[in-house]
C-alpha cells in the first residue's frame, strides 16, 4: 500500500509537470495589445554589432508594437544553424542571411515571399546587383542590408617605404611589387587558405566558377586554372608571408596588417572597422583602397551582401516586415556606413552627407564598379566546402592546380546536378 | 511466498493464484520503477536511432527531406547507401576508418601506459602527493571545448605560445595545424592531454586493491621490481585495467570534440575520423541518408568491438563478463 502510494504521487507529479509546462507554450507572439515578441539572429561582428543594438533600439521606439532580441551568431557556421533551426521548425523570426543564402533557404521553403510588402518604389531604391541576390524563381525573399566586395586593403606608409606611390593595378605590378619586399623584416602580402579569396584570381585571368545557365562547371577550365597557378607561385614568392595556420589566418592576416607586418591584404568593407583600430592606422588616411589587381584575362572580385529576410514560421509577418524596414531605412543604412564603412544598398543613402564624406566608402564604390556578381543558385553557397580544402592542398604544395580544380569540379558536379 | 510480510496483511483470495497474478503482485513495484527511465531511454535514444537506422536506407538531403513548409519528396533506396560506402564507391569510408583505428589505438596506448606510469608514482607516499593528484585531474575537470580552443590557441601558427617559445629558442616555427601528419600529430597530444587523469584515477583505484603482503613476499623471495610488476601489479590491475581500455577505446573512437574544435577535420580532410565526418556530411553538406549511414556502422563496429573484447577478457574473477 506504502509503494503503491508512492507511485501514484510519482506519476501525478510527473503529469502535472507536463501539463503545465504545455500550456504555456501556446501563447504565440502577437497577442492582442501586447507588444509581438521578435528574434533577430545577428550575423554581424563585433563592430557592427554595436550600431545594429542602436538601430533595433532606435527602431522599437518608432514601433511601439513590436520587440525584438537580438542574438547574436558567429558568421561561420551561421547558414547551416539557421537551416537546422528552421528543419525542426522553430528559427528565430528575422535572419541576416548572406547572398548565397537567401536562395539556399528559399528553394527548402524556409523564408516568407516578400513579394506583398515590397512597394514598388522601395524596390526601385535598391541597387539591382544587391537585390538580385534576393530574387528566386520570380519572387523577392528578402531586402538588402548591405553590399560588399573583395578590395586591396593597402598601408600606404609601408608601399612608400618601398618606393611604390601607387597601389598595383594589374597581377604583373602586384608581382613587382611583392619582390621588393623580399628579404626585408615586412612583408607585401599575406594570402588566406580560403577559396573566397583566390578568386579574383580566377577572374583576372578569364576564368570563372560556375555558368549556372549554359549548365558548366568553369573552374578547371584552362584560364582559371592559370588563376590559380598565378596564386600558388605568388604564395612561394619570398616576400609574401607563410601562412601557418589555416584554420586561424583571417586573424593572423588582420593582425599582421594591423600590426604593419605586412602591406597588402585582400578584404572587404565589412574588415575597416577593425582595421582602423590597429596601430597602423590610428591615422586613417594611412588605409588604402583599391580595386583587386586585373589580369590578362579580366578583373573580378567577389560581390557579397547580407539581406534581412523573413522565417516562414514567423507568427507575426506583418509585425517582422515593418521591422526589417524600419532597420533598412536609408538613415540607418547610411549609419552603418558612417560608423563601419559599409556600403548601402539603396540609391537615396547615397546622396546623405554621412555617405558621400566619406572616403573609405568612396574607395570601396569603385572597387564595386569591378566586382563580379555571383550566379543565383541554391547550392551556390555550399560550393566553398569543397573548394577551400583543395585550394588549401595548391596552396601547401601538395596537388598540382589542376588536380585540384579537377576534384573542385567533380564536386560541384554532385551539387549541380548538371 | 517469496516477498516480505507487508506491515498490514492484505487479505488473500481463498482461491489459488494464477501465475500471472503472482509474478505481478511480487514484482509490480520494480518494474513501475523502471518505467520511467524505459521511456526516457526509448525517447531519447530509441528513437533518433530507429529514425536512423530508417534514413539510412533512404535518399534523403536537405532538398527532399520536407520540413513544416515543404512536402517530403525522399524516396526508399534499400541498401544502396551501405553498398557506396562499403564497397569503396563514395571514397571516403575507409581512410576515415583506418585512420580512426590508428587514432583511438595511439591514443589509448598512450593514455593506458602515461595513466599507469603516473598512477604507480602517486601510489607510493610522496610529500605533497595530493596536489599532485589534484593538478593531474584538472585536464579531466576542464571541459573538453575549453581545453580545445586554448590548445587550438596555443598551436597557432603565428601567435600560439609554442610557437613563441621556438622563437624565443632560435628556432624556425612550425605550422602546427597546416601539415596533414603535423595537425594529427597535435590532436592527439590534446586527446591524450585530456584522457590521462581519467586512466590515472582508475589505475590508482586498482593498485590501492592490491594486497601489499604480495609485495613484500615477493621481496622476501627475491623478486626484482620488474618482475614484482609484471606478475603481481599487472595481473592484479587485470579487471580494472580492461574495463577502462573498452571504455577509452569507445570514447576515443567517438571522441568528437577534440578534432572538430582544432581542426575540424581538416586540413583538407586529413584528421576527419568517422564521427566527425558523419557530421559534417549532415550539417555542412546536409546528406542526411549518408551520415544516417555512417552512424549505423559506427555503432555496428562499436558493438562488434565490444562483444569480441569482452569474449576475449572474460575470466573466471571477472564479476560482470
Amino acid at each position: 500500500m506504502r509503494r503503491l502510494r508512492l507511485v501514484a504521487l510519482l506519476v501525478l507529479a510527473v503529469v502535472a509537470a507536463g501539463c503545465g509546462g504545455g500550456g504555456k507554450s501556446a501563447q504565440a507572439g502577437a497577442e492582442k495589445g501586447k507588444p509581438a515578441s521578435l528574434t533577430y539572429w545577428a550575423t554581424e561582428n563585433d563592430q557592427e554589432i554595436v550600431t545594429i543594438r542602436q538601430i533595433v533600439g532606435s527602431c522599437e521606439q518608432k514601433l511601439p508594437n513590436v520587440k525584438v532580441t537580438v542574438q547574436k551568431q558567429a558568421f561561420e557556421g551561421a547558414q547551416q544553424k539557421f537551416a537546422t533551426a528552421a528543419q525542426g521548425g522553430s528559427a528565430p523570426d528575422i535572419m541576416r542571411s548572406e547572398v548565397a543564402w537567401v536562395a539556399d533557404y528559399a528553394s527548402q521553403g524556409f523564408l516568407l515571399p516578400l513579394d506583398g510588402y515590397v512597394s514598388a518604389q522601395d524596390r526601385g531604391d535598391y541597387l539591382p546587383s544587391a537585390l538580385a541576390y534576393d530574387q528566386y524563381q520570380g519572387k523577392l525573399w528578402g531586402i538588402p542590408q548591405v553590399t560588399d566586395a573583395l578590395a586591396l586593403l593597402y598601408n600606404r606608409r609601408l608601399l612608400k617605404e618601398k618606393g611604390i606611390d601607387q597601389p598595383p593595378t594589374t597581377m604583373d605590378e602586384l608581382k613587382a611589387d611583392i619582390a621588393k619586399f623580399a628579404g626585408g623584416r615586412t612583408f607585401g602580402f599575406y594570402m588566406r587558405g580560403d577559396s573566397y579569396w583566390l578568386q579574383p584570381f580566377i577572374w583576372a585571368f578569364g576564368g570563372g566558377l560556375v555558368d549556372v545557365g549554359g549548365k558548366r562547371i568553369l573552374v578547371n577550365d584552362a584560364q582559371s586554372v592559370q588563376g590559380v597557378q598565378f596564386a600558388a607561385d605568388l604564395v612561394k614568392s619570398p616576400g609574401v608571408v607563410q601562412n601557418r595556420d589555416f584554420a586561424n589566418d583571417y586573424d593572423n592576416a588582420m593582425t599582421a596588417f594591423k600590426t604593419g607586418k605586412v602591406a597588402m591584404i585582400f578584404n572587404g568593407p565589412w574588415s575597416t572597422t577593425d582595421v582602423l583600430s590597429g596601430r597602423e592606422f590610428t591615422d586613417k588616411a594611412n588605409l588604402g583602397i583599391a580595386p583587386v589587381p586585373a589580369g590578362p584575362g579580366g578583373q573580378g572580385s567577389p560581390v557579397g551582401g547580407h539581406n534581412y529576410t523573413i522565417y516562414a514560421g514567423t507568427k507575426a509577418p506583418d509585425q517582422a516586415y515593418a521591422f526589417i524596414q524600419c532597420m533598412n531605412s536609408a538613415q540607418n543604412q547610411a549609419l552603418l556606413a558612417q560608423n563601419h564603412n559599409l556600403l548601402p544598398t539603396r540609391k537615396s543613402a547615397y546622396s546623405d552627407p554621412k555617405v558621400t564624406g566619406n572616403p573609405l566608402v568612396a574607395g570601396f564604390q569603385a572597387v564595386m564598379e569591378k566586382a563580379t556578381a555571383r550566379p543565383v543558385h541554391p547550392a551556390g553557397g555550399a560550393i566553398y566546402t569543397d573548394f577551400t580544402p583543395a585550394w588549401q592542398q595548391v596552396y601547401a604544395g601538395r596537388a598540382t592546380p589542376q588536380q585540384a580544380m579537377d576534384k573542385v569540379a567533380k564536386a560541384w558536379q554532385q551539387l549541380y546536378k548538371f | 511466498m517469496a516477498a516480505t510480510a507487508p506491515a498490514v496483511e492484505r487479505v488473500r483470495p481463498p482461491w489459488r493464484e494464477s501465475r500471472v497474478r503472482r509474478f505481478v503482485r511480487v514484482h509490480w513495484y520494480a518494474y513501475a520503477m523502471l518505467v520511467p527511465v524505459t521511456v526516457v531511454m526509448l525517447v531519447l535514444v530509441g528513437y533518433p536511432l530507429a529514425r536512423g537506422v530508417f534514413l539510412s536506407l533512404t535518399d534523403a538531403d536537405a532538398r527532399n527531406v520536407g520540413n513544416r513548409f515543404l512536402p517530403a519528396s525522399y524516396q526508399f533506396v534499400g541498401l544502396k547507401n551501405y553498398t557506396e560506402l562499403l564497397t569503396g564507391r563514395e571514397g571516403n569510408f575507409y581512410p576515415v576508418l583506418a585512420r580512426t583505428v590508428v587514432w583511438t589505438g595511439v591514443n589509448v596506448l598512450f593514455h593506458y601506459a602515461v595513466g599507469l606510469g603516473l598512477a604507480l608514482m602517486l601510489h607510493r607516499s610522496l610529500r605533497g602527493r595530493t596536489v599532485y593528484r589534484i593538478l593531474l585531474l584538472v585536464p579531466w575537470a576542464v571541459p573538453t571545448y575549453v581545453a580545445a580552443f586554448g590548445w587550438r590557441y596555443m598551436f597557432n601558427g603565428d601567435y600560439g605560445l609554442f610557437n613563441q617559445v621556438l622563437q624565443g629558442l632560435g628556432m624556425a616555427p612550425r605550422a602546427w595545424l597546416n601539415g596533414p601528419v603535423s595537425a594529427f600529430v597535435a590532436v592527439i597530444m590534446v586527446n591524450v592531454w585530456l584522457g590521462v587523469p581519467f586512466m590515472m584515477v582508475a589505475m590508482l583505484g586498482g593498485l590501492q586493491s592490491i594486497n601489499q603482503d604480495l609485495y613484500e613476499a615477493a621481496e622476501v623471495d627475491g623478486a626484482s621490481p620488474f618482475q614484482r610488476f609484471r606478475h603481481i601489479t599487472l595481473p592484479g590491475l587485470r579487471s580494472v585495467s580492461s574495463t577502462v581500455i573498452l571504455l577509452g577505446t569507445i570514447w576515443t573512437f567517438n571522441m568528437f570534440n577534440v578534432i572538430y574544435l582544432i581542426t575540424r577535420g581538416g586540413p583538407y580532410n586529413s584528421t576527419s575520423i568517422l564521427v566527425t565526418h558523419a557530421y559534417i556530411k549532415f550539417f555542412d553538406q546536409r546528406d542526411f541518408a549518408v551520415s544516417a549511414t555512417y552512424g549505423v556502422l559506427i555503432l555496428s563496429l562499436l558493438l562488434v568491438f565490444a562483444t569480441a573484447y569482452r569474449r576475449v577478457t572474460r575470466s573466471d574473477k571477472e564479476v560482470w563478463a
